[in-house]
């Protein structure tokens, strides 16, 4: 990253004491597809939807959620490209911890050097910021669900439930309205699908929207198979 | 010089609206650059591309002409574009796929060589002092376990696996045609 020969920061302060690179990051998000999460008392849910620009995309292993640890997952919106690469360096950031402490990464500590990473892209010689938000998912050791957002800039903010990307106001609305503080997973799961189905063109199914679920119970991140999300849509309805 | 967002035409920043100018230029640059179309398909147990072979000349050497590409003896990709950024795109792909096999001792799959590339593509997205690469590439191979894929890799570092896919000057025209016969190409 420092290698460019911009040696001079490309995001600099305005008149108005402004960082507009980071601000047009943020509308570049605000661009994207709907991600959101919620953190239950036992347990916490991503989703987005997965919606391709045409039939002949084969999207059965595409995903946008991918698990980082064992017990954290990253979803996004805003700029995919971008996202590969901070997911690439949250893996090797936390392999890198257990390789040191032989203990998993904590979410919060994960969160923490990521937000760094973007931080430094609004400061580094020649580079733009991360034209992406994250939502991350985790439970750590002790078995506290925990659900964060970071930001193009390096901002992030411990949330009990939240969405990004386009329509995130309606979406947060709707969350608001919903959330209770002792909801537990299966409602939240619910909660999700139903949030998600707000701002959603057609019918929703198991093979166009992708959640990631972590639950206390096993401590274990993984993606909810197409199966599955249609057994709890068709709960939900 | 984020104040001045005229900039944001020339190097890799956010313009206003979040968009990234220099990487939708590319785009332009590459469907347009040469003029050609390209298509790949994949079907059962086969890949295949298509795609016009121009000769700008009749004094020019037509076997010297091409837009399709060997990366490895197992896979091959049609890259459409500006013919030089095709190259160098081609030869870092095949040096890809050559340190692949050196540090894990068998053969890249396509996908994996295909998410090299286009991570390599974002970087020129990101950094300002590269520009991206007007070349789309799409990568064909038989994976050993999924079967033949189609992968289309972007300037702006996307890719995806595809049933059959088209890029260049009519890409449109291209697409609709094969999105009419999606159904018979198998799952």
């Amino acid at each position: 990253m420092g290698d460019s020969a911009y040696s001079f920061s490309l995001t600099t302060f305005s008149r108005t004491g402004k960082l507009l690179q980071i601000e047009y990051a943020l509308n570049a998000v605000a661009n994207g597809r709907t991600a959101l999460g919620i953190a239950a008392v036992d347990g916490v849910v991503i989703a987005t939807d997965k919606k391709f620009a045409s039939a002949l995309v084969e999207g059965e292993d595409v995903s946008k959620v991918e698990a980082i640890t064992d017990s954290s997952g990253f979803v996004y919106a805003g700029v995919g490209p971008d996202y590969r690469v901070l997911v690439r360096k949250a893996r090797k950031s936390a392999q890198a911890y257990f390789r040191e402490y032989r203990e998993t990464k904590p979410v919060a500590q994960l969160v923490k050097s990521t937000a760094s990473v973007m931080q430094e892209y609004t400061q580094s010689g020649g580079v733009r910021p991360f034209g992406v938000s994250l939502l991350v998912a985790g439970i750590d050791g002790d078995g506290v669900p925990r659900l964060f957002q970071v930001d193009p800039s390096g901002a992030y903010f411990g949330w009990k439930a939240t969405a990004i990307g386009k329509n995130y106001v309606n979406a947060k609305n709707f969350l608001e309205k919903r959330f209770q503080d002792d909801m537990e997973l299966e409602d939240a799961i619910h909660t999700a699908l139903l949030t998600l189905r707000e701002g959603f063109e057609g019918e929703m199914n198991g093979h166009n929207i992708e959640v990631g679920v972590v639950s206390k119970s096993d401590g274990k991140f993984r993606l909810l198979t197409p199966e599955q999300i249609q057994d709890y849509l068709d709960e939900a309805n | 010089m984020s104040r001045d967002s005229n900039y944001d035409h020339h190097i890799s920043i956010f313009s206003p609206q979040g968009r990234l100018y220099q990487m939708e230029y590319a785009f332009k640059a590459a469907s347009s650059a040469s003029g050609l179309t390209g298509i790949a398909l994949r079907g059962k147990d086969t890949c295949v591309v298509v795609t016009q072979r121009k000769v700008p000349d009749r004094l020019v050497v037509p076997s010297s002409v091409s837009h399709v590409f060997n990366i490895t003896s197992k896979i091959g990709c049609l890259a459409t574009g500006m013919i030089a950024d095709c190259h160098s795109a081609i030869q870092r792909a095949r040096y890809e796929a050559a340190d692949f096999e050196f540090k894990y001792g068998y053969s890249i799959p396509p996908a994996v060589l295909a998410k090299r590339m286009a991570d390599i593509a974002q970087v020129n997205t990101q950094s300002a002092s590269m520009r991206p690469l007007a070349v789309v590439m799409m990568i064909v191979g038989v994976d050993e376990e999924k079967g033949p894929q189609v992968l289309k890799v972007d300037p702006a570092g996307h890719f995806l696996p595809f049933k059959g896919t088209a890029s260049g000057a009519k890409e449109q025209e291209a697409t609709n045609v094969l999105e009419k016969r999606v159904e018979s190409i198998p799952e």
